[in-house]
């Protein structure tokens, strides 16, 4: 059995021009979150394959929060085409017997301080509540062999 | 047909990568909660790191002498900097490259301030700083040179705003020979300054500073004067930008209203109004669109004077309470006919002046109007105003008593402590007080020679409760950020928590926005004085020329890059790229062989990344965000160097 009380990581897919300088506004504004989250600037999150996001959960990473520009996203019909990947992933997650809640799409603004503390702050209940991922399957084998 | 030659064995003896750590301490703001030097034990273990140091200030000079030395001696040829965040420093590491003879994108930035040491404390901070540190020098050892994309800049500059700040900026760039567009809502030049009448401290009158700085700008054929104007969109990047602008009619708009209802109804082009500013024709009668194409843009769109509240210090209730604007108007008027000043037909013998009107407010103390924030910061121009205006009273109409009540004397500039001096000479009487227990004003009842009573509690005299008559209360209001939301909106300005805009950093960039060709000049940024609202603006007139002569400007390279050994030609990238014409299949001869091969046209290409994440082969990618650098840092995420 995996050890539950030493809090799952929380990956933040943040974008360049909007979600990453919002956390960095909440780092101006001296607003405290949990420590286990760690952000990565990415020019726009429809650069990852269906591929990385499983293989991060593979990897031990309890959840992504993907925190996009939304309908301000640079780079026009690539929200579209992201909107879509993850409905892929979310698929592909099921299939696999993962929680679908362990992945989240967000739009995070750059003075969105309180929206980014709420969105990492429900995540972590989430993932204290779900367990590593992979517990979820576990949790099937257990339900199925009794 | 193109001719490529891929040989696998020369890729194969690429250089042996070895980054180097450099951890900031920020004076403090890093190491106070992160264990710096445990960090810096921990980096030095991670996989591909030859050198960890830490320094106290990373951006000081000495602190990039560091990193040079090491990349010069040939320890290190990939840097990673462990500091605040990248919006401040990544360019400026980017050149420490550059100044060491390397190619400036072997770099990565750990952002371990804003993300780390501002947000956690103690034992996890260091341990996340830790796994940020780790995950920057695995995307630092798969870095490979990359060259700017480089494009023409536009040799035009446009300023927004007409006041002050915006006349200075859009002079000084013209007189450097660029042309300008100066783009002004009202049908008038001068903006704020126009409403004033003597400036503190010089005593100049506003009238002629601003006659004199718009004729010259009037004179100036490189400027282009568009009153009566709004940028309504906004598009394109730091040289070759578009601006959408809309020539209002004169029914549309308040301020040609104000024109319309003037005595003199065509009054001549350069002429000073007061309280309006310097005319430069009257609207056109009908509303009219156009664009500008522009390569720098300077925004001057100013502050708009604190307005009170209904009750607050009496304001509304009361009409002898006014703000600091409109005495200064009321006195401007005054023909000096009689030995005392008279307001609205009463001599007015006692004089109040109640300084920080909405500034310097406290939460729990203050009350914010609906829907708005305190404003907590200090105005900063309001003492030197109010005390020139005491000044000013005292001298011309001695007979006027005039009573201050500040909670602190921020007299700050050159010339303006002496303001203070001389209304202790002329007898200004200063009353102290607390913010929670500000001066009450009330009626005087009918009998009384003055309306009205103010009540204080005296902190200069050891909390005495004192009780003034007063036939005028004057409130110093502060400055508020003027309604500029729709600039905001389409040009996507970051705004300061206070309201105002916000530049990169208040010391070492302190006029450039992070948008790239925009610039800040005067009260937009902050409260400022006029002088400091024009240096401001030569300033942002210098980045604007300093970015425009050297006629291109280069971009990063973050674009799509095909790796053609990987290329399969599926064309799924074709398909899910979202711009035109910037990614195509083309027959390309690989070792003699032909093939069909995805190809970038680099000048097209966004770098979204689409076509990244449907290619088979991961054959194609963006240049310096590379999938396996993404791979790479969660792996370091997940493998815990800390524990």
């Amino acid at each position: 059995m995996k050890d539950t009380t030493i809090p799952g990581k929380i990956l933040v897919l943040a974008t360049e021009s909007c979600a990453y300088p919002g956390a960095d506004a909440v780092g101006q504004a001296h607003l405290s979150y949990p420590a286990n989250t760690y952000v990565l600037r990415v020019p726009s999150p429809v650069l990852f394959p269906e591929k990385f996001y499983l293989d991060c959960f593979d990897k031990g990473i309890s959840a992504i929060i993907i925190m996009s520009c939304g309908v301000e996203c640079p780079y026009e019909g690539a929200y579209d085409a992201l909107a879509q990947r993850i409905d892929r992933v979310y698929q592909l997650m099921r299939q696999r017997g993962l929680d679908v809640r362990r992945l989240r799409l967000t739009a995070i603004c750059t003075v969105c301080t309180r929206a980014f503390v709420k969105e990492v702050n429900a995540m972590n209940e989430l993932i204290k509540e779900l367990g590593p991922p992979g517990t979820e399957i576990e949790l099937q084998d257990v339900a199925q062999s009794a | 047909m193109r001719e490529v030659q891929i040989d696998s064995a020369q890729q194969a003896q690429a250089e042996e990568k070895r980054v180097g750590v450099y951890i900031c301490h920020c004076g403090g703001n890093i190491s106070d909660h992160v264990d710096v030097e445990a960090l810096c034990a921990r980096a030095g273990q991670a996989p591909g790191v030859a050198v960890a140091r830490t320094h106290m200030f990373m951006c000081s000079d000495p602190g990039q002498e560091m990193i040079i030395k090491d990349l010069q001696e040939g320890k290190v040829n990939r840097v990673v900097v462990a500091s605040c965040a990248p919006s401040l420093h990544e360019s400026t590491f980017r050149g420490t490259l550059q100044r060491a003879g390397f190619n400036p994108y072997l770099y990565e930035h750990a952002n371990i301030r804003e993300q780390v040491s501002w947000v956690h404390h103690g034992r996890p901070a260091t341990e996340k700083a830790t796994a940020l540190v780790a995950a920057a020098a695995a995307k630092a050892a798969r870095l490979e040179p990359l060259e700017p994309i480089r494009m023409d800049v536009i040799r035009h500059a446009t300023v927004i705003g007409a006041g002050v700040a915006g006349l200075q900026a859009a002079l000084d760039l013209a007189s450097r020979g660029i042309p300008v567009a100066l783009i002004e809502k009202s049908p008038f030049l001068g903006g704020h300054v126009a409403k004033l009448d003597n400036i503190a401290p010089s005593n100049e009158k506003a009238s002629e500073l601003l006659t004199r700085l718009t004729r010259q700008v009037l004179d100036q054929p490189a400027i282009t004067v568009h009153t009566c104007t709004r940028v309504v969109g906004f598009a394109g990047c730091v040289g070759n930008f578009t601006l959408r602008i809309k020539v209002d009619g004169e029914q549309g708009q308040d301020e040609g209203k104000k024109l319309h209802s003037m005595p003199t109804k065509t009054p001549r082009r350069g002429v000073f109004l007061p309280q309006y500013g310097v005319v430069t024709g009257s609207c056109p009668e009908n509303p009219a669109e156009d664009s500008i194409e522009t390569g720098a843009v300077i925004l001057a769109t100013g502050f708009k004077p604190y307005q009170p509240m209904f009750g607050e210090y009496g304001y509304g209730r009361h009409p002898q309470v006014v703000t600091l604007p409109e005495a200064i108007q009321a006195l401007a008027g005054e023909n000096g006919s009689h030995p005392v000043w008279h307001w609205h037909g009463r001599p007015i013998r006692n004089l109040a002046i109640i300084h920080c009107v909405g500034s310097r407010q406290i939460p729990g103390v203050h009350e914010a109007a609906e829907g708005a924030a305190l404003n907590e910061y200090c105005s900063r121009t309001c003492c030197s105003a109010s005390l020139g205006f005491a000044n000013q009273v005292r001298e011309n109409y001695p007979v006027t008593r005039v009573f201050e009540f500040y909670r602190d004397i921020r007299t700050y500039g050159r010339g303006q402590e002496e303001l203070y001096q001389r209304a202790s000479k002329n007898r200004v009487l200063f009353f102290r007080f607390e913010a929670q227990e500000p001066p009450r004003i009330e009626s005087n009842g009918t009998g009384s020679e003055s309306p009205l009573q103010i009540t204080v509690k005296d902190t200069l005299t050891f909390g005495e409760e004192v009780q003034v008559a007063a036939d005028l209360v004057v409130l110093a209001v502060g400055m508020k950020p003027n309604g500029i939301d729709d600039l905001v909106e389409m040009m996507k300005l970051p705004v300061g928590s206070d309201g105002f805009l916000l530049e990169v950093h208040p010391k070492l960039r302190p006029v450039e926005l992070p948008n790239s060709g925009l610039l800040l000049a005067g009260t937009c940024q902050a409260p400022m004085d006029i002088g400091e609202a024009t240096n401001a603006a030569s300033a942002a007139a210098v980045k604007a020329s300093g970015l425009l002569a050297r006629g291109f400007v280069e971009l990063d390279p973050f674009v799509a890059e095909v790796n053609l050994e990987q290329c399969t030609g599926t064309g799924a990238c074709v398909v899910a790229c979202p711009r035109d014409g910037a990614l195509q299949l083309a027959e390309v001869a690989v070792n003699g062989k032909p093939f069909k091969k995805a190809q970038v046209s680099p000048a097209f290409c966004l770098g979204c990344g689409a076509c990244v994440a449907v290619c088979p082969t991961n054959a194609i990618n963006i240049k310096g965000w590379t999938l396996k650098q993404y791979e790479a840092m969660v792996d370091a995420i997940v493998a815990d160097l800390a524990a």
